[in-house]
């Protein structure tokens, strides 16, 4: 039940972020300073995630060598091709060659 | 074959090859759902009740791994902020839309949607609609589908895969692909080493305080740049 009240708290403020000046402000301009900061959002949320999501529940960083060389080939397939699928391809490759020979 | 037909294979063969980059989010929403112990058809309907990968991705993980719901949540609506821009930027093409129209546009506002609507702002209004909603609808329905996919995939792919670092792995690559200026770049080292040295906070609460210190810090590196 919390799961899906949660679900439905950040589809209804994923919507209102789609809409919010489509249906209410549309006449209403985003400052400058806030347009500048949004632009940030992306890549400060995601990178910040993907130190969160390696944190066990002790509150200690789980990382070793195979994290650290998928991020390392991933990050250079990803630049080199910008293409998802050869990223996660590469990148959970080398996590999982990494980790079966160490 | 009438222009509105014409309009609506538009928007189909303009949707469909954008689509190929969401589908290995989809397959591992589908498997990270399996895995998070959250019931499957409530995982699932974050496809069509959020309707938007990365909001969903990070929700379910956050809520799987044992984070404060608050918390989660939280992440999740920060990692969709960015629609905002969206919003305002199409704002003025949707004024000449009917109400229902408007109430409809934003829901099927996704990344790709965005891109391929911009491109069309100076379409007539009808022209406009018929191809928002072909295009908007293909990305929904492929969603769905593939999101469905990859929860039947789950219970498959066996944990020793550890197949939620994938999660990880996918938001590196729209990192590094959304990387058009160093201070994106200080954003997102600033993002992550804040959280890191945040770790020990509960809740996984220092998630946001990575993410709030990452944007200050690119903004101000920006305000330096221009």
């Amino acid at each position: 039940m919390t799961d899906l009240l949660a679900i439905i708290a950040v589809g209804t403020g994923t919507y209102l972020s789609r809409g919010v000046f489509i249906l209410a402000l549309a006449n209403k301009k985003i400052p400058d300073s806030v347009l500048v900061a949004l632009q940030f959002v992306a890549p400060a949320v995601l990178s910040a995630l993907i130190v969160a999501l390696l944190i066990d529940s002790d509150g200690n960083i789980a990382i070793g060598v195979a994290e650290v060389s998928a991020f390392v080939v991933g990050g250079a397939v990803a630049y080199k091709t910008r293409n998802h699928i050869l990223t996660l391809i590469t990148g959970m490759g080398v996590f999982w060659l990494v980790r079966a020979l160490i | 074959m009438s222009p509105d037909r014409s309009i609506v294979k538009q928007g189909i063969a303009d949707a469909v090859p954008l689509f190929v980059p969401a589908i290995p989010f989809a397959f591992v929403i589908g498997v990270v759902i399996v895995d998070s112990g959250i019931s499957p058809v409530v995982g699932w309907s974050s496809s069509w009740i959020i309707f938007g990968g990365a909001a969903q991705l990070t929700l379910i993980s956050l809520l799987g791994s044992g984070a404060a719901v608050a918390a989660a949540i939280s992440a999740g609506l920060v990692v969709n902020a960015r629609h905002l821009m969206y919003s305002a930027a199409m704002a003025p093409v949707f004024q000449h839309q009917p109400r229902w129209m408007r109430w409809i546009g934003p829901y099927l506002l996704i990344d790709q949607q965005f891109a391929l609507a911009m491109l069309r702002a100076d379409d007539d209004r009808r022209t406009f609609r018929t191809y928002y909603l072909s295009s908007g609808l293909v990305f929904w329905t492929m969603w769905q589908i593939t999101t469905v996919v990859g929860i039947m995939l789950g219970p498959i792919v066996p944990v020793s895969w550890s197949l939620e670092f994938a999660v990880s792995i996918l938001f590196l690559g729209l990192i590094v692909m959304g990387i058009d200026k160093y201070p994106k770049l200080i954003a997102a080292l600033v993002g992550a080493g804040v959280t890191y040295l945040s770790a020990g906070m509960p809740n996984r609460a220092g998630l946001l305080v990575g993410a709030f210190v990452g944007i200050l810090v690119g903004t101000i590196a920006e305000r330096i740049r221009e």
